[in-house]
Parts: structure tokens; C-alpha cells; sequence
């Protein structure tokens, strides 16, 4: 298998990031040492036809890291992987005969693949006998999978991108996907340009970059969403947009949802002050909303992670089924998924509220069915615990071991504290994963290396439903194996030899596509049986396809319920009744502002991959919490200052973003700053573990936090070619750069040049006696600016300075490249931090006036022909005079002239 | 000589001192009011109208005899101006408005300048006046030094600026040179004691040495009155040659005394450059103006183009600015402005890259800079002495101030 991957030149594979799943072609390097050259978007597939965004550009420069997991490790010392899987199975096997198999639990991510999900849930579900499985999609659209599933009986997504394309209204609710989703935001904003008489509604708390294309933003009260799609039911009525048929033949439950709906939000003026809107722009939505029939509704984070996530999902489905907006082009309730394959994650049933392919545990006959398929010898017969629930009962000592896969709780849960005792209380945890050091990876006792994007191979599903191919084009590094290896090694070793011994990937989709048309007959939504039988060479030639595909349609299903027939018992899709309701945790003079989360342009998740790569930090270097203006003046906040931001479970260091893209009493952090990057900075400290009752996701968009900035102290950029443990800072950020280390820093003040000069004492090579400082200090402005140079090259800089300042790193980083020595001009710029445009004045000729021979040779250029037509010109040689035989010399003779 | 009293009908303006203040005088005064004057330059030294400032480059080698002219003499007398060289003006008879000059020559004038400049200070040693002690003010000077034979023995009394020129000029002739400074650093006057740790490191690479606090306790002198050897504190004896004094320079005023004009550590005059009598003037090193004299050529320049109106009866006052300072030493470059020792109100700014030989310190009082120091890199002197001279508010500019005027304003470099 190696030997073909070498072979291959290039390959087609899929994004790891969002859920858009964008078509990525990966050329490979002609030999192993070479870096491999930039991505390039497919123009085949259908998510992107050959776009790619920033993230996915740079796909390339994250494939080396310095920091690859690349043999197991038991108790921090490397192991040999039989020796690893034994010690795991021994503990499992162990936690289980004492204490049952809820014992253990697998904590997976919506970024491995279908088939590491498949054989993780496998094993739990039907070998160990649990259903804790869950997963970082909990975070992410657990709320929308169970509002599809109340709707519709099944988690079924309606849409496909092209419908993002045919509408004529898009309502964006809880999304900055001009962030999040660039590249259908970027399909989005194409079509509005073509038709500008397409509608885009932006309906966030903030004022985002998604704004920009956007005819009217309804910038919310947080969490009161629900309320306004409540309004669109009840107007629907009035205004006489009902699908009537739809309705009586397709649906359950519409008269009591309505009449909730009456209820919750009696008038326009009363929904608009529920959700802090003016009447007027509610009004706008409300017209277009009548006069729309191709309208999708598009949501995403803002929608989910919320206390009454589901009730706002089926709000806004219950609009959708009110006026038969569903199963046709351009119209329908569409949620965007997070994570690369969240979806496939979901299709294997990888959470603890689903048993597998779309059939959870109260399904009728789904837990005989898949016992049977399995062959499992010890189903799991009810729900596990929810992600949340999870870790809780890992603290209270119910859950003993748990084996965490390419995610990050100490970073993406809420309540970082409780994650953090929860681990320290579990007597085993196990870490996949292809970093050797992520927040959680120190707190495992066992790690397994995995295989990264580019060698895993597998599938994906994005969120339009579309199965896609990860490709695995480059050798796994070191002893990094994929994670259904891994799995299907530890349930071997537990003794289910024959249910787990796959000799290739392809036969794990086999299985899971013939799991998903097992009995099925169209009674589920997922159904994949047309590669229940695909073979090796039809998986790795597999071009992506919108699932269902079922036996005889190997075309797949472009958009879902045309026939408005659901996949609940009697075939209608439900309305639910929705009362709108605000977060659960509320403003109060302790805890004064209500805290925001979300994400950054250029950065994904917790960073382990995008933070590789240098040019993704060029767009946002630092965690920052974004502040109304109002608010900081009142704080004495500044902007760029350091703000320290609490809450009743802890505490984050942030730098202040002042802007009015938030609205008074809110403030806005993204989360991807982990331990790694930021030593104060993590933003789930701050979050309280409330979850939605239904889909147990976690509300962590909304947060009640103090502000206050931070006094006594001072700020510094520090630039090393050696990595630093900077243990004086009150603040760290390691900013990724193109080489050497980049830290931007918050001292107590006080520093001194002495002080400072100590910074890297024992950690760098360099002998104390060749080190040359080059110093800079200034008592009015406070300035300090180091710089040590071994061999006359630069190999520290440190700057320290009162006020936060912001100083574009790039070229003092430059400075560091390891051959260069540096010019007398860069000895003087790089305690500036900026190179000096210098006019190239030549030889100095007047030294009084520094006068160059250049300058005088331009001058006689344009005409002077005496030395006393130089000094009025240039003042050269009118000070000392000892520059005038020379400068007679630049004075062409009068024979000269008059020629 | 008759023709020197001749009865033109042209007024009579004479300058005594044909060095570079009295030189350039007579040249710019001739090509503004030449018809109406007549001028007459009277010199002691056979060699008039040159660039006193060249003596140091000169005697490195680093120009040769024919860049030493300030002014086009010829071209001057062509124009009508009276040149007198090698005939010291001795007397002045005020009643008469009649100079008297060494040969017997007397000359008559209606407005007299007096520019006779300064001489090397002698130190109260015994055997100062021995024939191989010499200062270091006059091309005949240098003429002395650059006819010495090869790997002499030179002591040099005086770690400043021309102390320092001298010395690098004759370590470059190979001789052996030896300096004595009396203060604990180089250019005390001039510099802080680390840009001084700097030069001195140069300038020991060079090959000189240095007694630094310490001033030759005596000298010894041979039969024949010449030096022999220095003897230092401690009775040390080092053999010498020749023994430069470049310890400070002294007004000449001795015509001036003779005159009657007031004087004080040298010749007192108003700010038109007047003296005690109404038709005398004072120009340069001579001068005394508020407390001060003058060993620079930038306030001298200054005073010229207040006498050229004030002799023609135009208003004009001379103003006493800062100055800058620099060592004319190939190689080594260092610039000195202002007030560079701070007191306690004053702030400085510093910049050091020891390892490179590039030091910088302002000195900034409330928004203002008022000195600077550069070693090593010194293209910002000029911008810096500007902000000096205009008194330009330098507070918006103080983070990046001692980065020079390239970061300062960027539009202008």
C-alpha cells in the first residue's frame, strides 16, 4: 500500500476542515525530503468546483509539523504499539468485569473518518456493550440532529449547496460562514451578484463579515432567534402563505404548534422587542418571508449551541412545513455542518443517543436488527452519556476509562476546570493523536500516534449530504497508524478477533453500507446499500455522491423529501410547539456582560493543524475579545490592551478588540487559542457546562463574564530562534511564524534591561561570552528593545514597551534567517522593528550634512553648476568647508559647460 | 609702501589675521562691496587663505597640499584685495586709525577686524619652550611634523579633537605616539564615557597609546635643550622626539591689549561684533562674545555674515547656537551637539551595539532636544543639530527619535 502511495504523483482528496468538504488536489514531492507543493481546489467537485479557501489553500504547509506524535507512549515513555494495545485491552477488560461497561467510553471527533467512527462505535455498542460514545459534533450540531429528527423522523438534511444558489431568499441565522463556510459563502455571494434581486438576511447578535453581503441584518438580543421564526409561523398564517395541502397531507401537529406559536409571539412589535429588533427591519423579513417561496433558511453554531438549541431548529423547520418551503429548489430548513465529517459521524450512528446507520436505540426492532448484523455479543440497550454527562461522570469515578480521538476537550468542552478534574480523576485515558502536545494530550497515560489528513484514508461526508473520499497519499510517519487500525487492534486484543479483522479500509465501508440497507426498504433515510459489495479499486476510484444510494441508484439523492414523505412511523413530518426562550444564564451586576464565542477566518478548531501554518496567523496573531466602545471607555479599556475576562468557573487573558460590531453589555472571543499557543487564554474556562435537555450540546455561545483590564504592566514582542519557556509573563501568545519563534507578551512592569536579557538563559545554545547585545532604552516613553546577536546573527529580540503596541513581526522574523549576517542598516532597524526606506544617498561627501555624491550628482543634474549653487541647494560644504575640494570636483568645467 | 596707503578714494577696511576667518572675510566682503572698498588681508604665517580645518587630513595623508586653499587668493588680489603674508601686524594706533606691521610697513584703515585667532596653550612645564615642543595650529606646524624622520618618538599633550587628529596623522607617518590625557576619558568636552570607551578602543587599534588622568610630570631636556624624554607620575620616563601640545588653545590678544581694547579671555565685542572702539571689530577665535569663545568654524561662518552687514552700516547680530563637533579622523566617525552630560531634569535616550561601534545618546528636556552624542554612525547629526538649532518639538517623535531621521520622517529620506 506504501509502495502505491509513493508511486502516485498526485491525488484527489478531501478538506479536513469545514463542512463545506471541498475537493483538494495534493501533488506529492518528488522525494520524502521535500516540502509538499501548495494544494490546489478540484474543479470536479461539487462542493467547490476548484475554489479553496485560505485554510484550505495552506493545506500544504501544515502536512510537516515539528510536533508529530510519532510512537505510542504509556505513562510518557515511548512503547512498541502490541505492548500499548495490551495495556489498553488489559484495562478495559479489566474496568469492565469490575464495574460494568459503562465503564469505559470513546470521546471521538467529527474529524476522523466514517470508518474509524464505524469500528469505534462497533466495539462499544456491540462488543463492550456501551453506548458512551460521543463526540466533538456534540458541540457542534447535536441540536440540529434532533431537531431533524422530531421533524422528520430522521436526521435527514433537505438541502444541497445548489439550493444555497436557486433561492431568492436566504435567511442566515447564528452563521459567519464568510468565515466558517468561505467557500459557500463565496457560492452565495457569486449567485447575489448575478441576481441582485436574491435576499440575504443575516440574523446574529453581531455584526460579522458575512454582513457584507447582506440586504438587512437583524442584529438579535442573544439567544431570542426562536422567537422570530415563532412570528413567521403565526404571520404565515395570517398573511395566507399556508401550504394548506402540505400541511393536511404531510404533516402532525400543526394547529398545536401554531397556536403556541400565537402565543409566544402575538404580534410583530411584540417579537421585535422580545429580540431587541426594530419593527421595521422584523417587518422587512416578514415581507420578504411572504413573498419568498424559494426561501432556505441557513444555520449553523449560532442556532446550536444553545440551552434551547432543538426548540430553535424546529422553529425554524416548523416554518418550512407551514409553507410547504421543503423538498423543493431553493427552499428548504438547512443546517451547515461544523466539522469535516460531523455527517459521517452521525450516518454510523457515533453518538451516544444513536445506536448505528440512522437507528437509535428506542427505534422499534433497530437494536435485534443490528445485533444480528453484528453478530455482537453484547448490545448496548439504551442511550450513553452525552459529552457533557460524560465527563461528569468521569469526575464523579463512573466512567474509568475513556479514549479520546482527534479532539481536544481540555479546550472545546465547557467548564475547562471540570474537564481538567474529570481527567485527573479517570484511571485511564487514552489520546489518538497526530500531535505529540495539545492540552490534552498531557493529560493522557496513553497515546496512540495517528495518521494526520493526507495519509488517512477513508471517507468524509460534508453537509450536503455527499460522501467523499479522503485520500491516503503520503506514508504515515514514524510508528502513526490510522485510528481504525488502532480500534480494531484493541478489540482483537479484548478477543473479538473475527468481527474486527479487516484486512483494508474498503471493507469497513462495505460493512457499513451494507449495515445501512440491512432491512432497510426505504424505512430509513440512510441507506448506502449500492456499495455494500464495492471493492477495493471502486472505493479508491469513488467519485463523491449525495447519499441515500441505494441498491440501483447509484446516482444518489441531490434533495430529500420531493415526495413529502418523512421517515416517521406514519410518513408525516411533525410540528413542534416552540416557546421561545432566552440562555439560561443571565446578566447580573456580578457578572455584567454576556460572552460571545465563535471563530476566526483563518484559523480551525483548536489550531493543532492551521497553527502550523504561518500565513494563517497574518489575518488575527492573538486571542482578542471584541468590546463595544461604550464599554471599554467606561472600563478604561484600550484598544489591544490586555483584558482579563471571569466568570464563576474561570478565567481568560484576552487582548481588547474595541468595535461596535458588538452590541453594548456583549462582548465576542474566538476559541481556537489553546495552552500551546496562549498560556491564559482559553476561552472554555469561562463557559458553564448548560446544555440543551434535548440534544445535551452545550450553550457555549453564551456565557455571563466581568471585564477589567489589567493593570502594572507592560507589553512586549519577543522573536527567538529557539523555542522559549517563558515563565515571567502574565501573558504568552506564540504567534506562528515562517521561522524561529514569535511571542507576543505581557510582563508585570518593571522590567529592566538586566531582567530581560535573562530570558533565555538555559535555553538556548548559544555561549553566553559570543552573545553581542544591541540595546535600546528610553525613560520617557519606557521603551525597552533588546536584541542578541551570536556570529552577527540574530538569535533574540526583545521589545518591552508600556502601551500595547502592534508591530508587523514579518521582517524582524526575516532577520532571523541562519545565514545571514545583518547589515549595519538592519543593526539599527530591528530595534525599530521596521526597515527605513533609505534614499541610497551614496558616498557622503559632506559630512557636516551628510551629503552624498549621489544627491550632488543629481544636483548638477538638474542644473547647479557651482559649489556655491551646492550648498544653497543641498548645504553642503557651507558648514566646515572641508568637503569643498570635492565637491569643486562634481562642478563640470566651463568648457564643458558651454559644450 | 606707498601703494599699501594709497590715497584711493575707496574706504579702507583691514583685516589682521589671514587664517580662515579673517581669509574668507576679505573674499566674500571683496565680491559683495569690492568697488566701494578697499580691503587689505594681513598674515603672519607665509601661507594665507587656507583651510586650517585640512592641517589634520593633511598631515594623515589624506589630502595632498592642493586641497588646502579656502580661498582663491590670486583671484582676490586680481580683484583688487592687498594681500600681506609672513608680516604680523604689530601694533595698532587707534588715534590714527594706522596698523603697524612687522616689516615697518604702516597701513591706514577706516574700519579694522581683528581676526588673529588663537595659539596652542602651552602647559606650565619645564622645558615648554625647548625647540622640539611644538603645537599643532599652523601648516608650518605640519610642514615640522611630516619632515620628521621615520619611527620617531611622539608624545602629544591633549586627548581632544586636535590632540586626537594629530596623533592618528603621525601614527600614520609610523610613528610611535603616546597621549596624555587629563581627564579619565577621551573628548571629555565632546563625549560620554562610553562612546569614549569606543574611540579610545579604535584608536588603540590604531596602534596609539593613551595615559589617560594623567598630565607628563616634567620633561627632560638634553644639553642642547631639546626633550629628551616625558617623565609621567609615577617617574616613569618614556623617550621622546617631539612633544605636541594640543592641551587647549589661547586667543591671541596681545595686539588688541596693545590697543587698549577691552578684553577679557580674549577680545570682547557686542553683538555686531564691535569691539570697545567704534571702527574695530573682532572676528573668531579672538573674540569673546557673552562669555563665550569660539574654536569652531560653524559660529565663525556666523559672524562673517554679520560683519559683511554691520561694515556697510546694515543691521545685523550675531546669536550664539549650538555646534556640533566632529573628529576628522578616517574611519572614525563621531558627532557631538549640546548638552551631553544630562542633569536631573534632562532624559536620555539610548542606542548601543557596542560590538559594532555604533552608540547613540540624545538628551531631551521637556520636549526638546538639547544634545546628542553619535558614534559610529553619525548620518543623523546633521538632522539632529537641526532640530537642535530650531528647537523643533520633538514629542511625537520620541519613540523613534534616536533611530535617526529616515524613521522619524520617513517622507523626507
Amino acid at each position: 500500500m506504501t509502495a502505491t502511495m509513493m508511486t502516485a504523483t498526485s491525488g484527489k482528496t478531501t478538506c479536513p476542515y469545514c463542512g463545506v468538504g471541498c475537493g483538494v488536489n495534493l501533488t506529492l514531492p518528488y522525494s520524502a525530503n521535500e516540502a509538499v507543493p501548495p494544494v490546489s481546489g478540484d474543479l470536479e467537485h461539487p462542493a467547490n468546483f476548484g475554489r479553496l479557501c485560505v485554510k484550505g489553500s495552506s493545506l500544504a504547509q501544515t502536512i510537516q509539523s515539528d510536533d508529530r506524535l510519532l510512537t505510542p507512549m504509556v505513562g510518557g515513555h515511548p512503547v512498541a504499539w502490541e505492548s500499548a494495545i495490551k495495556t489498553v485491552s488489559a484495562k478495559i477488560a479489566q474496568v469492565v468485569k469490575d464495574h460494568g461497561p459503562d465503564a469505559f467510553a470513546f470521546y471521538l471527533s467529527g474529524q476522523i473518518l466514517t470508518e474509524d467512527y464505524y469500528v469505534a462505535n462497533k466495539l462499544a455498542k456491540g462488543f463492550i456493550g456501551t453506548a458512551n460514545v460521543d463526540t466533538n459534533s456534540r458541540l457542534c450540531m447535536a441540536s440540529a440532529v434532533v431537531g431533524y429528527k422530531r421533524a422528520f423522523g430522521s436526521d435527514t438534511v433537505p438541502c444541497n449547496y445548489e439550493d444555497l444558489e436557486l433561492c431568492d431568499l436566504l435567511i442566515m441565522v447564528g452563521s459567519n460562514a464568510a468565515w466558517t463556510h468561505p467557500i459557500l459563502y463565496q457560492r452565495i455571494a457569486a449567485a447575489k451578484k448575478q441576481r441582485p434581486n436574491m435576499k440575504v438576511v443575516v440574523i446574529d447578535p453581531r455584526e460579522t463579515a458575512t454582513c457584507d453581503i447582506s440586504d438587512l441584518h437583524l442584529a438579535i438580543k442573544p439567544g431570542s432567534d426562536a422567537a422570530i421564526f415563532s412570528f413567521l409561523l403565526s404571520d404565515s398564517v395570517q398573511a395566507g402563505i399556508l401550504d394548506q395541502g402540505f400541511v393536511t397531507n404531510h404533516t402532525n401537529g400543526f394547529k398545536a404548534a401554531l397556536a403556541q406559536a400565537n402565543e409566544s409571539t402575538p404580534s410583530l412589535s411584540l417579537t421585535a422587542d422580545f429580540c431587541g429588533v426594530s419593527e421595521q427591519d422584523l417587518a422587512s423579513l416578514v415581507d420578504w418571508w411572504r413573498d419568498t417561496a424559494k426561501t432556505i433558511t441557513f444555520y449553523s453554531q449560532g442556532v446550536n449551541q444553545s440551552s434551547s438549541g432543538v426548540d430553535k431548529c424546529n422553529a425554524i423547520i416548523n416554518c418550512h412545513l407551514a409553507t410547504g418551503r421543503i423538498g423543493k429548489e431553493g427552499a428548504g430548513p438547512f443546517s451547515i455542518t461544523g466539522q469535516p465529517n460531523a455527517m459521517g459521524g452521525r450516518e454510523v450512528g457515533g453518538l451516544a443517543n444513536q445506536l448505528a446507520a440512522h437507528m437509535d436505540f428506542a427505534t422499534p426492532g433497530a437494536q435485534d436488527l443490528v445485533q444480528r448484523f453484528w453478530q455482537a455479543p453484547n448490545m448496548a440497550t439504551k442511550d450513553g452519556l452525552k459529552a457533557v454527562d460524560l465527563f461528569q461522570a468521569m469526575e464523579e469515578g463512573k466512567v474509568k476509562v475513556v479514549w479520546i480521538m482527534s479532539t481536544n476537550p481540555m479546550v472545546s468542552l465547557p467548564d475547562t476546570a471540570q474537564v481538567r478534574r474529570a481527567l485527573e480523576k479517570c484511571e485511564l485515558v487514552i489520546v489518538s493523536d497526530c500531535k505529540a502536545h495539545t492540552d490534552t494530550t498531557v493529560m493522557a497515560d496513553v497515546l496512540f500516534p495517528a495518521t494526520g489528513w493526507s495519509e488517512k484514508d477513508g471517507t468524509v461526508t460534508n453537509s450536503e449530504r455527499r460522501i467523499s473520499r479522503q485520500r491516503g497519499l503520503l506514508p504515515a510517519p514514524g510508528e502513526a497508524k490510522h485510528d481504525w487500525w488502532a480500534i480494531c487492534e484493541v478489540a482483537k486484543s479484548l478477543g473479538f478477533q473475527s468481527a474486527f479483522s479487516y484486512q483494508s479500509i474498503h471493507e469497513i465501508f462495505a460493512e457499513h453500507a451494507a449495515l445501512s440497507a440491512f432491512e432497510n426498504n426505504g424505512r430509513r433515510d440512510f441507506d448506502i446499500g449500492h456499495f455494500s459489495q464495492i471493492s477495493k479499486a471502486e472505493y479508491d476510484a469513488l467519485i463523491p455522491v449525495q447519499w441515500p444510494v441505494p441498491e440501483g441508484r447509484p446516482e444518489g439523492t441531490k434533495r430529500m423529501f420531493e415526495d413529502g414523505r418523512f421517515f416517521t412511523p406514519d410518513g408525516r413530518a411533525r410540528f413542534i410547539g416552540i416557546t421561545p426562550s432566552f440562555p439560561k444564564s443571565r446578566a447580573s451586576q456580578e457578572w455584567p456582560f454576556t460572552l460571545n464565542t465563535g471563530r476566526v477566518r483563518d484559523q480551525w478548531h483548536t489550531m493543532t493543524r492551521t497553527g502550523d501554518a504561518a500565513s494563517l496567523a497574518k489575518h488575527t496573531a492573538q486571542p482578542y475579545v471584541e468590546i463595544h466602545p461604550k464599554d471599554a471607555k467606561r472600563l478604561a479599556i484600550k484598544d489591544k490592551a490586555l483584558v482579563r475576562l471571569t466568570s464563576p468557573y474561570g478565567e481568560a487573558l484576552l487582548k481588547a478588540k474595541v468595535s461596535r460590531a458588538v452590541a453594548l453589555g456583549n462582548v465576542f472571543a474566538p476559541i481556537h487559542w489553546t495552552q500551546q499557543f496562549a498560556n491564559a487564554s482559553v476561552v472554555s474556562n469561562l463557559i458553564p457546562q448548560v446544555v440543551d435537555p434535548l440534544s445535551g450540546q452545550p450553550e457555549s455561545k453564551h456565557a455571563q463574564v466581568r471585564l477589567e483590564a489589567v493593570g502594572g504592566i507592560c507589553y512586549g514582542l519577543i522573536i527567538s530562534a529557539v523555542p522559549l519557556v517563558l515563565s515571567d509573563c502574565l501573558y504568552w501568545c506564540q504567534v506562528p511564524s515562517e521561522q524561529g519563534y514569535h511571542y507576543e507578551v505581557v510582563w508585570p512592569s518593571g522590567q529592566t534591561q538586566a531582567s530581560l536579557k535573562l530570558i533565555d538563559v538555559g535555553q538556548s545554545q548559544d555561549l553566553a561570552e559570543k552573545a553581542e547585545w544591541l540595546e535600546y532604552s528610553n525613560p520617557i516613553t519606557q521603551q525597552i528593545r533588546l536584541a542578541k546577536l551570536v556570529d552577527q546573527k540574530l538569535t533574540l529580540l526583545i521589545y518591552s514597551h508600556p502601551q500595547p503596541e502592534s508591530l508587523v513581526a514579518d521582517w524582524l522574523i526575516s532577520k532571523l534567517a541562519i545565514n545571514t549576517s545583518l547589515s549595519a542598516q538592519d543593526r539599527l532597524a530591528i530595534l525599530v522593528g521596521i526597515p527605513a526606506n533609505l534614499e541610497d544617498k551614496g558616498d557622503i561627501v559632506c559630512s557636516c550634512y551628510q551629503i552624498g555624491s549621489k544627491q550632488i550628482e543629481k544636483a548638477v543634474t538638474s542644473g547647479v553648476c557651482s559649489v556655491d549653487g551646492l550648498g544653497a541647494r543641498l548645504k553642503c560644504g557651507t558648514n566646515c568647508g572641508s568637503c569643498l575640494p570635492e565637491l569643486k570636483r562634481f562642478i563640470p568645467t566651463v568648457a564643458e559647460l558651454s559644450v | 609702501m606707498p601703494s599699501l596707503i594709497s590715497q584711493s578714494e575707496k574706504r579702507r577696511l583691514v583685516i589682521v589675521g589671514a587664517g580662515m576667518a579673517g581669509s574668507k572675510l576679505a573674499h566674500d566682503f571683496e565680491k559683495a562691496h569690492g568697488d566701494e572698498y578697499q580691503i587689505v588681508l594681513i598674515g603672519e604665517e607665509s601661507r594665507v587663505g587656507y583651510n586650517r580645518i585640512m592641517l589634520s587630513s593633511l598631515l594623515a595623508n589624506d589630502i595632498s597640499d592642493t586641497e588646502m586653499p579656502l580661498v582663491d587668493t590670486q583671484k582676490m588680489q586680481e580683484n583688487g584685495v592687498d594681500i600681506v603674508s609672513n608680516d604680523p601686524a604689530i601694533k595698532v594706533d587707534s588715534k590714527n586709525k594706522t596698523i603697524l606691521l612687522a616689516s615697518g610697513k604702516s597701513i591706514i584703515y577706516d574700519q579694522l577686524v581683528l581676526a588673529t585667532g588663537s595659539r596652542a596653550s602651552v602647559l606650565p612645564i619645564h622645558g615648554s619652550s625647548a625647540p622640539n615642543v611644538m603645537g599643532f595650529r599652523t601648516w608650518s606646524d605640519v610642514d615640522v611634523m611630516t619632515q620628521l624622520d621615520d619611527r620617531r618618538s611622539v608624545c602629544i599633550i591633549g586627548g581632544g579633537l586636535l590632540g586626537l587628529e594629530a596623533a592618528v596623522g603621525l601614527v600614520k607617518r609610523g610613528h610611535k605616539v603616546v597621549v596624555f590625557h587629563r581627564s579619565s576619558w577621551l573628548l571629555n568636552r565632546q563625549l560620554d564615557e562610553e562612546s569614549a570607551e569606543l574611540l579610545l578602543n579604535r584608536l588603540e587599534q590604531m596602534g596609539i597609546e593613551f595615559r589617560l588622568g594623567e598630565s607628563p610630570e616634567s620633561f627632560l631636556q638634553t644639553d642642547d635643550g631639546r626633550v629628551s624624554h616625558v617623565v609621567c607620575k609615577k617617574g616613569e620616563k618614556l623617550s621622546v622626539d617631539l612633544v605636541v601640545m594640543a592641551a587647549g588653545i589661547s586667543p591671541e590678544i596681545a595686539l588688541a591689549k596693545s590697543a587698549g581694547l577691552k578684553t577679557d579671555r580674549a577680545i570682547l565685542v557686542n553683538e555686531q561684533m564691535q569691539t570697545s572702539h567704534v571702527d574695530v571689530f573682532a572676528l573668531g577665535e579672538c573674540c569673546e562674545f557673552d562669555r563665550q569663545t569660539f574654536g569652531l568654524v560653524a559660529p565663525i561662518w556666523t559672524q562673517i555674515n554679520v560683519l559683511m552687514k554691520v561694515l556697510v552700516g546694515k543691521e545685523a547680530a550675531f546669536v550664539v547656537e549650538p555646534t556640533p563637533t566632529k573628529l576628522k579622523v578616517s574611519g572614525v566617525n563621531l558627532f557631538s551637539i549640546g548638552k551631553i552630560q544630562p542633569s536631573e531634569e534632562d532624559s536620555c535616550i539610548l542606542f548601543k551595539d557596542v560590538s559594532a561601534n555604533h552608540y547613540r545618546k540624545l538628551v531631551v528636556n521637556g520636549g526638546l532636544l538639547v544634545g546628542a552624542i553619535l558614534y559610529g554612525n553619525v548620518a543623523d547629526g546633521s538632522w539632529y543639530f537641526q532640530l537642535i538649532q530650531n528647537k523643533t518639538n520633538v514629542s511625537n517623535m520620541l519613540d523613534l527619535l534616536v533611530f535617526g531621521e529616515a524613521y522619524c520622517c520617513p517622507q523626507v529620506a
